[in-house]
This record gives structure tokens, C-alpha cells and sequence, in this order.
């Protein structure tokens, strides 16, 4: 057994006097696909910002690839291979597609040597963005946004992916496709952690998944065993 | 349903303007003649403030002029020509002064109401620095040329042999100006008091942050950017009409001076933007700062002057108020914002589709950063 | 029944690309309308072009026989066109209940004061807000900022209320909310316009669907029917996707 790429102890974050995460375990294989689920409003996204520093880990540990993470900078986190999709496609407006997609690689020297071929690989999952390299990226639709902003975190080659909410606002087959690739990108060797409401499919791909609720984990199983839940299925799944 | 509050900010304008009152006499109780001295520094200050908050109220708008000298020496100019040419009295310059202002302002701000930020304070700056030259270049019988013109003061308190002393004709003429200057304040004040009251403190937001989505809402941000523009550019006109009067005369590069229009942006964000104490608290923080500074350090002062302003703009970038106003804001409880963050994060239905059994709030204590 | 909306050959090039072109289409009172397609289909502009802040390289747009092609946003506003955004777009200094109120102040000249706080705090309660009336807009999460992307629509009092992907990212049971909220909102004689990519969204609620693709009406029916036309299946659902 090799290492775990993520572990995650006691996890306590939040935003000022706001408190969010009250205590989060969490323990990825390396290589593995981790789904978290959970209602809107329950930590979610906040989970995945405190795992790459974009807020402060206020108590508890967390360990990517082997190394502590807390008290590093976002910059640094993200040097060590860790990518982020965020939610919300926080993209550079005045920039253009190709230059937000390069911006993924341009500050890593780890990426950078890999940069044309997963520039490559962006471009076969969104053609799209291949016809559009040239717009300034704040006159995108709002798809198309998202699907730059998957692609820049591709494009730092990680080996810990963490995706929040991939498939908002893409089209049913591009979501589909978005899916298919990820499990491609994991099958690859490279840990994920997604954060979708796409409950079904984000736990078919899924090794492991993980409830969150009100901050803390309240049920954890393999992806499988998780859909199967009739409580799961109540809450995530019907429609 | 909505609580009808004592409206604080109008008891305490007033409670100020009734003590300002007594202000003069209780100057020269205590210091005697050197009142004279300390009676222009208030003076300096109450002009700063008004200055500062005519510039807060259009800059409420998003519309970050550097424009504001312009309106000051247009409203110098007219009482200036308007006594030399005309010989109607000498009060009547001061308002219309404040409304050719105006007039000026409705024309740049229908020229500038499409540009944004960086477009737009160059666009003022460039008109500023136009009219500037155009003053300059005006006829020297009719407006003095590079020379200016002389203005008559407003006061002319008569010395009376046995019933004062010589140096109170210069403390009646401060103490005169004094009134003058606090009364522009307090219309300035109310004036902006007024507009954070009513349903256009929410328009002004709103097109400051994203003019695009205010129009959507049903903001006409055309009109109210010109109406921000005329109201700020009333003060600054009056402004700049009554310190013609009292400095004695208008130069070109006097009256529309840049520093005028660096003073009325950064004391603003030394106070606090888009507020009406902010300017005014920026304008005593500033004004005394100045002066201290002037004594310790003769020379160099306005190193030290320029100093405190990038610190304080380092360490307060929303200003001494916005300081103030976030100490107070901590105080609501952790407990009461835990509430309000757990009602919204879920949905209407919470609880009820939850899987398993209802989840228990973590009932730990608040967090520890 | 007479369209209350008339969209007639609506066009918008972005210099040399047609993210709309010659687009048609009308909207009964009280209908609920959808708009779907593959990103970047031209929806939003679409949206942009209804509610003013495009202008359109030709075409028209009439509302209740009112010709509007030529009006300001905030005129269409007052006209009856409510709109919420894709991208997010609160306005981050004020709390919530002030975003809300400044659709419910502005959304019609001189509602008094008293009666847009009333609007406002109805709108809050509609869309689930009120618990979050005081806390500041750029505290929400981005669902929350979505609610209150719809509250702020709402407390305008429009006739025609333009949704754009209000429910991407909901799960089933939120969903579920937000669909009946906007059938009640209907119910209330508002007619709707919506964008959507979450099918079973498209299925509960819209009445019709126009299917666009490049800039272009690929077609235009009950869901049914579109989602059953090879085309569609072909341009924007996937094989898995209906
Ligand atoms: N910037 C912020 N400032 C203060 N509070 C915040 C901020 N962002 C989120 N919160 C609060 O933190 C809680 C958790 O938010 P988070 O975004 O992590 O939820 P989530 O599980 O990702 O939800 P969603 O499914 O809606 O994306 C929410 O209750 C929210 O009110
Ligand atoms: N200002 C602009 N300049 C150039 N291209 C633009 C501009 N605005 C939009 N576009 C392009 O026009 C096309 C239509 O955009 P629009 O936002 O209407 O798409 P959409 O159908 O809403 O897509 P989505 O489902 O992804 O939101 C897109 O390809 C977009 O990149
Ligand atoms: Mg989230
Ligand atoms: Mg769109």
C-alpha cells in the first residue's frame, strides 16, 4: 500500500466569525476518486478551499501527497500538485482563453514541461475552447467559462484534482463528457475529489463518497454502497 | 411593520450646529487673541470637510472625479467677475457661483456618462485642466488674466475706538467667516444626509457596483449620476465662491488648483468613502495632522503629512470610519451570525429529506481565528 | 391569445460571429417558456437582447404590442421585464434585503417606501431568504446568491420574469422547491422565460421549448417533442442525456 494522497483530521474552517467545518476526517488512496455529497449550504465548498488555502485551516491537519499543508499559501499548495476547479469559474476576465488555460502551467515548473500535451488533452474535451483561444475569457457564455476554468486546472497537471461542481451550467452531453473524463483523468493515476450535484453520477464514478452535513461527515462507504442507501437515494437522488 | 427610529443623525447635526454657536466666543474666553489663529484653522477645516464631502457624494456614484477644482474655481470666478462687472450685492455670488457650477457639471457629466473608471477620471481631469487654460486665456480686461482679479471681502467689521480692542476687528472678521463656513457645512451635511436618507443611497450603490444590473432593477443611472454630479458640484461651486471672498482674490492656477482636487479625494478616504462622517472626520483628522506637523517639523512637514496618509491607507483602506464601524459590527455574536449562516445554509425543507436521523447542529463553541 | 412577448428576428453579431441570428419567437400570458441549447448557443444573449443591456444588430421586440427595441434597461424594467443573472451578480456592499430592495424601490417609478420594503420582504420569503435578510450579499453561498438572483426579479413586480440557469447546481429536493416557486410565481399571472440545462427542470415546468443552436432556432414545441427530435439528441442532449 502506498501512501494516501489526502488526509484530513479534526478539519475546523469557516469565514470570520462564521465557523463551517466542524471537525472533517477524511483518507484518499492515492489514485482513488472520492465523491462528496451533501445539501447546499453544508461545506462543501468550503471543504475543498481550505484544502487548497484559499482560506485558513483554524484547527486539525491536513496532508496532500505526503506533505502537511497547513499554514501553507495557496500558491504554494497548488506547487505542490494539487489542482483546483472552483466553483463559480473564478476566471481572469480581461484575459484570453488560451492565456487563463496557460496561466494553469505558466507558475508551476512542474507543469510547464507537460503543458502543450495537456493543453492537447483541454482542447479534445472542450473543441470549443480550441475555436475560441483568442476571446477575452469575460465575454465567454457562461458554459464556456466553466469549461475554461476545468481546463486551467488540468493544465497544472495535478496529482490531487479537486473539482467543485463541474458540470454547472454545461450542456447534458458535456457534462457527460466532463464525467467521462474524469474518470479517465483518476484511472490515470491522479487522486479526485469531486463535489457534485449530480449525485447518480458522481457516485457511479466514485471509489469512495462521503455525506457531508452541517460541517461534518455523517456517512461515509464506498460509491456503490452510498447509492444504494435508501436515505441517500431519498434526499440526492429523486427528482 | 418597519420601526420608525429617532433619527439620530439629524439630532446630532443639530446638536453640533447649536454648539458650533457658542464656538467663536468660547475661543476668544479661552485664548484671547490668539483665537485669531486657532479661529482659521477651524475655518481651514470646515472648508476641507465641505470640500471633501461635495467630492464623497458623486464619488457615491462610482464617478471618481478629478474634476472637483474645476467646479471650486468656476464658482471663485463667477462672484469674482460678477463683482467686478456687475454691481449687484455682494452676497448673490456665492449661490449663483454654486449654480454655474452645476450648469458645468450637467455638461461633463452627460459627456462622461458612458465612461467608466480609469475613462472617466481622465475625461474630468482633462476638462479640468482645459478650463484652467481657458481662464487663463480669457480677455485680461475681463476676467485679469494670469493676475486674477481681487474680491472684496465679505466682512468689514469697524474698529470703535474704546469699545475694542484693535486686534477683535480681526476676530469679528474670522468669527464672521466662521458662521459662514459652518453653515455651508451644515447644508453640505444635510444635503448628504438627505440622499444616504432616501431611496438613492440604494441607487447609488447599486450603479457604483454594477450599473449594468441597476439599470436591469430599474435604476436610471443616467439620472442619477447627473443629479450626484449637480448636488456636488452646488457645494463646491458655493465653496469655492465664499474662499474667493476671504482669500481676497482668484488666480487661475489658484482656484483651480490640482492640489484642490487631490484634497477632496483623499481626505474622503483617509475618513472614510461613501459616508457623510467619513469626509468630515477625514477633514478634522487631516487638517490637525497638518498642523502638527507644521510645528514639529517646519521644513519637512509634507514628507510627514505624506507619510500618514499611505499608512493610514495601508492599515485603514475603508477609512477611520470604516475602523469604527467594523469594531462595532464584531459585536453581534458569534451565536446569532452561527444562526443565521445554519437557517440559510439549508433548504425550506431541512430536516425533513434528510437521510437518517435529524442532524444535530455541532454544538461546539465558536471558532477560534 | 395575443403574444404577450414578441421576439421578431433578433439578431446580435459579435464582430464576425452570430451568437444570434434572425430569432423569433412569441410568448402567450402566463405561459411558461424555456430556452435551450449547447453552451454558447447564444441563450444569454438572447436574454441580453430581451432585457436591454445588448442592443441587437436588427430585429425587434415588442411587449404587449409595445414596441421596446429602442428603450433603456431601466424603461424595460418598469415596462414589466424582470430579469436574474447566469453569472451571479449581487451587489456585495449592501446585505440582502437591500438588493432586494433595490429591485422593489426602482423596479416601478414611485412605489412608496413603505409598500417596495413590503415587496421586498415578500420576495425574501418566497425565495427562502429571510433568515439571511441582514447578513452582507458577498457571504452567500453561490445557491443562496442564485435565490437571491430570482428575489431580486421578483421584488421588480415584472409581467415577464427572464430566468437565466437559476437551478443549475440544485439537488432533486431543492429543485423540486424552486420549480413549484416558480409555478406559483406563474400562478400569480407572471409569465416566464427560463434557461436551463437540468432536464427534469425543462420536463416539470415549461410549457413550451425553443431549442437553439449556433445563434440559430434549431426548433421549437412541447418538451416531449424536442427532446424526442434526432437533432436536439444530437446537439445538446448526448446519447445518455433525455
Ligand atoms: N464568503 C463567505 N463568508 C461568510 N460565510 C460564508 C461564505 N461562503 C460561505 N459561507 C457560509 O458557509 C456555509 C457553507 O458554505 P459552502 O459554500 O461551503 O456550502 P456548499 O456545501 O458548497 O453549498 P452549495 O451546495 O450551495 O455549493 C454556508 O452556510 C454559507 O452561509
Ligand atoms: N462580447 C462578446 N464578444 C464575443 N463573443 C461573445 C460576446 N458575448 C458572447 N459571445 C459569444 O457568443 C456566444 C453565445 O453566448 P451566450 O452567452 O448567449 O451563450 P449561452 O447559450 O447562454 O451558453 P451557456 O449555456 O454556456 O450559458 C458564445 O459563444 C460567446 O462566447
Ligand atoms: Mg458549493
Ligand atoms: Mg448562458
Amino acid at each position: 500500500m502506498t501512501e494516501p494522497a489526502l488526509v484530513v483530521r479534526g478539519l475546523e474552517a469557516g469565514y470570520g466569525k462564521i465557523q463551517v467545518l466542524w471537525g472533517v476526517d477524511l483518507e484518499v488512496a492515492a489514485g482513488s476518486f472520492l465523491a462528496v455529497i451533501g445539501a447546499n449550504g453544508a461545506g462543501k465548498t468550503t471543504l475543498l478551499r481550505a484544502l487548497t488555502g484559499l482560506i485558513p485551516v483554524r484547527r486539525g491537519e491536513v496532508h496532500a501527497l505526503g506533505r502537511p499543508l497547513r499554514g501553507l499559501s495557496a500558491a504554494q499548495i497548488v506547487r505542490g500538485r494539487v489542482g483546483h476547479v472552483p466553483e463559480g469559474r473564478q476566471l481572469f476576465p480581461l484575459m484570453t482563453v488560451r492565456e487563463n488555460l496557460d496561466a494553469g502551467a505558466d507558475y508551476l515548473p512542474a507543469a510547464r514541461p507537460r503543458a502543450e500535451r495537456n493543453r492537447a488533452l483541454v482542447y479534445e474535451l472542450f473543441p470549443r475552447l480550441r475555436e475560441r483561444e483568442g476571446q477575452i475569457a469575460g465575454t465567454l457564455s457562461g458554459g464556456e467559462r466553466q469549461m475554461v476554468a476545468i481546463g486551467r486546472a488540468l493544465m497544472s497537471d495535478p496529482k490531487l484534482l479537486l473539482v467543485d461542481e463541474p458540470s454547472l451550467g454545461l450542456s447534458p452531453a458535456l457534462a457527460s463528457d466532463v464525467f467521462t473524463a474524469l474518470g479517465q483523468i483518476a484511472s490515470e493515476g491522479v487522486t479526485v475529489v469531486l463535489v457534485e450535484q449530480n449525485v447518480q453520477r458522481s457516485l457511479q464514478l466514485a471509489d469512495q463518497a462521503v455525506v457531508l452535513e452541517h460541517g461534518a461527515v455523517r456517512q461515509r462507504g464506498t460509491g456503490a454502497e452510498l447509492l444504494a442507501d435508501p436515505a441517500v437515494r431519498a434526499a440526492y437522488l429523486s427528482l | 411593520m418597519k420601526r420608525r427610529t429617532v433619527p439620530w443623525d439629524l439630532v446630532l447635526v443639530a446638536l453640533v450646529a447649536v454648539a458650533a454657536w457658542f464656538v467663536p466666543e468660547a475661543m476668544k474666553a479661552l485664548f484671547g487673541r490668539a483665537s485669531i489663529s486657532y479661529l482659521s484653522l477651524v475655518i481651514n477645516a470646515l472648508s476641507l470637510a465641505v470640500l471633501a464631502l461635495s467630492w464623497d457624494m458623486l464619488a457615491r456614484t462610482g464617478q471618481l472625479s478629478l474634476a472637483h477644482a474645476a467646479f471650486y474655481g468656476l464658482g471663485a470666478y463667477t462672484t469674482a467677475l460678477l463683482l467686478k462687472h456687475l454691481a449687484w450685492p455682494i452676497w448673490i455670488g456665492i449661490p449663483l457661483g454654486g449654480v454655474v457650477a452645476v450648469g458645468f457639471a450637467v455638461l461633463l457629466g452627460s459627456l462622461t456618462l458612458r465612461l467608466r473608471a480609469i475613462y472617466f477620471a481622465i475625461a474630468t481631469l482633462a476638462f479640468a485642466e482645459v478650463l484652467k487654460s481657458l481662464v487663463h486665456n480669457l480677455p485680461t480686461e475681463f476676467a485679469g488674466g494670469n493676475a486674477g482679479m481681487n474680491v472684496a471681502p465679505l466682512f468689514r467689521p469697524q474698529f470703535v475706538a474704546g469699545q475694542m480692542e484693535r486686534w477683535e476687528v480681526a476676530f469679528l472678521r474670522n468669527e464672521a467667516y466662521f458662521y459662514v463656513y459652518a453653515g455651508l457645512l451644515v447644508a453640505t451635511v444635510l444635503a448628504s444626509i438627505v440622499l444616504q436618507r432616501s431611496r438613492l443611497r440604494h441607487a447609488f450603490i447599486a450603479i457604483r457596483t454594477n450599473e449594468d444590473v441597476a439599470g436591469v432593477m430599474g435604476v436610471r443611472p443616467a439620472r442619477v449620476k447627473l443629479l450626484a454630479f449637480a448636488v456636488s458640484s452646488l457645494f463646491v461651486g458655493m465653496l469655492g465662491a465664499v474662499e474667493a471672498h476671504r482669500v481676497g482674490s482668484v488666480l487661475p492656477d489658484q482656484s483651480f488648483a490640482v492640489a484642490t482636487t487631490v484634497l477632496a479625494l483623499v481626505t474622503p478616504i483617509f475618513g472614510g468613502l461613501y459616508t457623510t462622517l467619513g469626509p468630515i472626520v477625514g477633514a478634522i483628522g487631516l487638517s490637525s495632522v497638518q498642523e502638527l506637523l507644521k510645528r514639529s517639523l517646519s521644513e519637512g512637514y509634507l514628507i510627514g503629512y505624506g507619510l500618514v496618509l499611505v499608512l493610514s491607507i495601508l492599515f485603514m483602506p475603508r477609512g477611520v470610519v470604516g475602523v469604527i464601524g467594523r469594531a462595532l459590527r464584531r459585536r453581534r455574536t458569534n451565536a446569532q451570525r452561527r444562526a443565521i449562516a445554519m437557517a440559510g445554509g439549508g433548504a425550506p425543507d431541512e430536516g425533513a429529506s434528510e437521510p437518517g436521523a435529524p442532524p444535530e447542529p455541532p454544538a461546539r463553541p465558536g471558532g477560534t481565528a | 391569445m395575443t403574444p404577450l412577448l414578441r421576439a421578431i428576428g433578433l439578431t446580435k453579431r459579435f464582430g464576425g460571429l452570430a451568437a444570434v441570428e434572425d430569432v423569433s419567437f412569441d410568448v402567450a400570458p402566463g405561459e411558461i417558456f424555456a430556452i435551450i441549447g449547447p453552451n454558447g448557443a447564444g441563450k444569454t444573449t438572447v436574454l441580453n437582447l430581451l432585457s436591454g443591456l445588448l442592443a441587437p444588430t436588427s430585429g425587434r421586440l415588442e411587449l404587449d404590442g409595445h414596441d421596446l427595441t429602442t428603450r433603456s434597461t431601466a424603461e424595460r424594467c418598469h415596462a414589466g421585464l424582470g430579469r436574474a443573472f447566469q453569472v451571479v451578480q449581487p451587489f456585495p456592499e449592501m446585505t440582502v434585503r437591500d438588493n432586494v430592495l433595490v429591485g422593489a424601490l426602482f423596479g416601478h417609478p414611485g412605489v412608496p417606501r413603505a409598500e417596495a420594503e413590503r415587496r421586498a420582504d415578500e420576495a425574501l420569503e418566497r425565495t427562502g431568504l429571510t433568515a439571511l435578510a441582514d447578513v452582507d450579499a458577498e457571504e452567500l453561498t453561490l445557491m443562496q446568491e442564485k435565490r437571491l438572483e430570482i428575489a431580486r426579479a421578483l421584488a421588480t413586480q415584472p409581467r415577464v420574469l427572464l430566468l437565466d440557469e437559476v437551478m443549475a447546481g440544485l439537488r432533486p429536493a431543492e429543485a423540486r422547491d424552486a420549480v413549484q416557486l416558480v409555478k406559483g410565481v406563474r400562478d400569480g399571472g407572471v409569465t416566464v422565460v427560463f434557461i436551463e440545462h437540468v432536464m427534469p427542470v425543462v420536463r416539470d415546468l415549461a410549457d413550451r421549448v425553443l431549442v437553439m443552436d449556433h445563434g440559430q432556432v434549431l426548433t421549437e414545441g412541447p418538451y416531449a417533442e424536442v427532446v424526442q427530435d434526432p437533432r436536439v439528441i444530437e446537439a445538446y442532449l448526448g446519447k445518455e442525456g433525455a
